[in-house]
């Protein structure tokens, strides 16, 4: 427990410093993005007057503490350029079910696939399913996804005639980019996978199991799989954070009404109250996991201590 | 099987010839070996790194690495042909069951991630047949057995909580939890310091008694063989060059390996003189070898040594060696000096007893 609460206060302080210093870089940006699109026709006395209110020309810190004041009842302030005073609570999580559900899909979807294709290939490696599996990890790897991306919406929608726009009432639309994105993760989980049960299948603990005549499934299952998952835990936060922040491009692709777009929306039209939302969001979906994967791996490894001195489970 | 030795055979290896396929060519890693194992002795297989003797007692297990293979010969044991073996389900019948191992390095043979007492208990479902609280009962009693105190609680420990000797005495515990008839011990005191090494070689003759073991060493540590073995084989670039009980290969060795190997004992250097080391290096295995393969480093080789493969010559019942100055032929050539003395004083030792 003592190791819990270590990291989730550490995590909550990280979680504190990237905050500030996002929302300290955002008071550099050029003030137009608080104007929103009537700036032009402003006088600079109304400009004036309109950043006084938002509280713009109060000291730093001063706009920190509010900013924190109001973070913690959970208000983010509202959108000036991208929809004007609307709440950007709102805007975010009209948005964020979408990509929390091709994000989280897709991650469930490579681990489903990725960790078993990653064990059979090291269960027959350097036979064909072994070697297929890796072409599959090198070209994915190799090719850029937004190569394969297209090709895939461009071929693989005639070839089983599935729709080419994202659709939230046709089930049928959802499966192209659920599956475009998990083809990344699959590959980068099949990989690992194989390359730790590899590792551990030449250990000698194995070799002393093998001698004691266990069989060579059960093997795998009860001694090789755990072992290798170990390492596994830790890339677990990292690709899930990667599948929902990377889906930018899926989105726009299947125009998703989702968060990616969200964000380059943001940026262009100058709304730094949501740039601001959504980075705060992004780097807590990031610490979240960093910190799941360190619970995981501390649950896994009896050699991470869970308790504070004392007896292991 | 009855022969007139007194004692019955429990394994037989029978002109076993083992091959690896590495990079396009073909290593031969054992040159037809004959070697007999009597029930209850222990036996010590002794060589130098590279001579064979793990691939030799991993052939009898079936674990050799993919890329080696059985070319020819038999190992025997029981009415199996251990060499005709060659899917996993006929290796299940030997392995723990008939033939258990202890590995050489205690620190990385145990699963990290799985309690000491689950890993003991694992042999003890799968080859006693006991379930819950008896394989439990038994687990303890075994873990009692390796010298393992506060057994309850060690049971729910894991590896990383136990020091070297310690995992060492698990490993035991494992190897003797298949119920076993032989047990391979490969290398098992290599990994831990001196004072330890003493308490599992004790340890491994307790058990050997108390769970009528037959026991093969593998080792290239002459003070362990001294220490527990009945009967010596000496190998040599994949060939048993001379076997016998301990005290006729320690002191009437008949092979000039032998003797190199026994002048290179520390224990024999006079003081304020160089250490004897044994010239040159081990045949290469890729080539073919002619005659004897010790005779390059040999100062004794005779012309014969580089022509001809020398036979086991007899020198008692139990003594066997292969070099050509056995042959009635050959020149009578003495031990070298400083060995004459040891084996005098050893043979002197031996027989009074």
């Amino acid at each position: 427990m003592w190791y819990i609460g270590k990291r989730l206060l550490q995590s909550v302080f990280t979680l504190f410093i990237i905050i500030t210093i996002v929302f300290s870089l955002l008071r550099l940006m050029p003030e137009e993005g608080y104007l929103g699109a009537a700036a032009e026709k402003m006088t600079p006395e109304q400009q004036e007057i309109i950043l006084t209110n938002l509280g713009l020309r109060d000291p730093l810190l001063v706009q920190l503490g509010n900013f924190y004041m109001d973070l913690f009842k959970g208000d983010l302030g509202t959108s000036v350029t991208y929809r004007t005073d609307v709440p950007v609570t709102t805007i975010i999580s009209e948005k964020i079910m979408y990509s929390l559900f091709f994000g989280l899909g897709a991650v469930a979807l490579s681990l489903i696939i990725g960790v078993p294709l990653g064990i059979l290939m090291a269960h027959m490696k350097g036979r064909w399913l072994d070697r297929l599996g890796t072409g599959y990890i090198v070209f994915v790897v190799a090719v850029p996804a937004a190569v394969y991306y297209i090709f895939i919406q461009m071929y693989v929608t005639d070839i089983f005639n599935l729709p080419l726009l994202f659709d939230e009432y046709n089930k049928m639309s959802w499966i192209l980019p659920l599956t475009s994105m998990a083809l990344a993760p699959t590959a980068s989980y099949a990989m690992w996978m194989r390359r730790y049960m590899v590792d551990e299948l030449n250990k000698d603990y194995i070799k002393l199991a093998r001698a004691k005549g266990v069989k060579e499934r059960t093997l795998m299952f009860r001694h090789v799989m755990r072992n290798a998952f170990i390492p596994m835990a830790q890339y677990l936060p990292a690709t899930i954070l990667f599948t929902i922040t990377g889906s930018i491009y899926i989105e726009s692709l299947y125009s998703i009404p989702g968060m990616g777009g969200l964000l380059v929306d943001a940026i262009q039209r100058q709304d730094n109250s949501v740039v601001q939302g959504l980075v705060l969001i992004f780097s807590s979906l990031g610490i979240i996991g960093l910190f799941l994967g360190d619970l995981a791996m501390a649950l896994v490894d009896p050699r991470i201590k869970l308790g504070k001195g004392g007896s292991t489970r | 099987m009855g022969d007139n030795n007194e004692k019955s055979r429990i394994l037989s290896i029978q002109n076993l010839i083992i091959k690896f396929k590495l990079r396009g060519q073909v290593l031969t890693a054992i040159r037809d070996i004959s070697l007999d194992l009597y029930k209850g002795e222990s036996l010590a297989i002794v060589g130098e790194s590279g001579s064979g003797k793990s691939v030799l007692v991993k052939s009898i297990m079936g674990l050799l690495d993919k890329n080696g293979f059985i070319d020819q010969g038999k190992i025997l044991y029981k009415d199996y042909d251990l060499s005709q073996f060659s899917t996993e389900k006929d290796w299940l019948k030997i392995r723990g069951k008939e033939i258990a191992m202890v590995t050489q390095d205690p620190m990385t043979s145990l699963n990290p991630l799985k309690t000491v007492g689950k890993q003991i208990e694992e042999c003890v479902n799968l080859h006693q047949g006991l379930k819950g609280k008896e394989a439990y009962e038994r687990t303890l009693k075994l873990l009692r057995d390796v010298g393992i105190h506060d057994v309850e609680k060690r049971y729910k420990q894991y590896p990383h909580e136990f020091s070297g000797g310690m995992r060492q005495r698990i490993v035991i515990a494992i190897a003797v939890a298949c119920n076993p008839k032989i047990l391979i011990c490969d290398e098992p005191t290599t990994a831990l310091d001196v004072t330890i090494q003493a308490q599992i070689l004790q340890l491994l003759k307790n058990l050997q008694e108390m769970y009528g073991l037959t026991t093969i060493y593998i080792t290239h540590d002459l003070g362990v063989v001294a220490k527990v073995a009945d009967r010596i084989a000496v190998m040599y670039a994949g060939d048993i060059i001379e076997v016998g009980k301990t005290h006729e290969v320690f002191f009437d060795g008949k092979h000039p390996y032998t003797w190199a190997l026994l002048s290179s004992l520390p224990q024999l250097g006079a003081k304020g003189e160089e250490l004897y080391s044994i010239k040159g290096t081990p045949p290469n295995l890729f080539n073919e070898i002619k005659g004897d393969a010790f005779a390059p480093r040999n100062p004794y080789a005779l012309n014969i040594d580089f022509v001809e493969r020398p036979p086991f010559f007899k020198v008692t019942e139990t003594h066997y060696a292969k070099t050509w100055l056995l042959h009635s032929d050959a020149p009578k050539v003495e031990p070298p000096q400083s060995l004459q003395a040891f084996f005098e004083e050893g043979r002197r030792y031996a027989y009074e007893q």
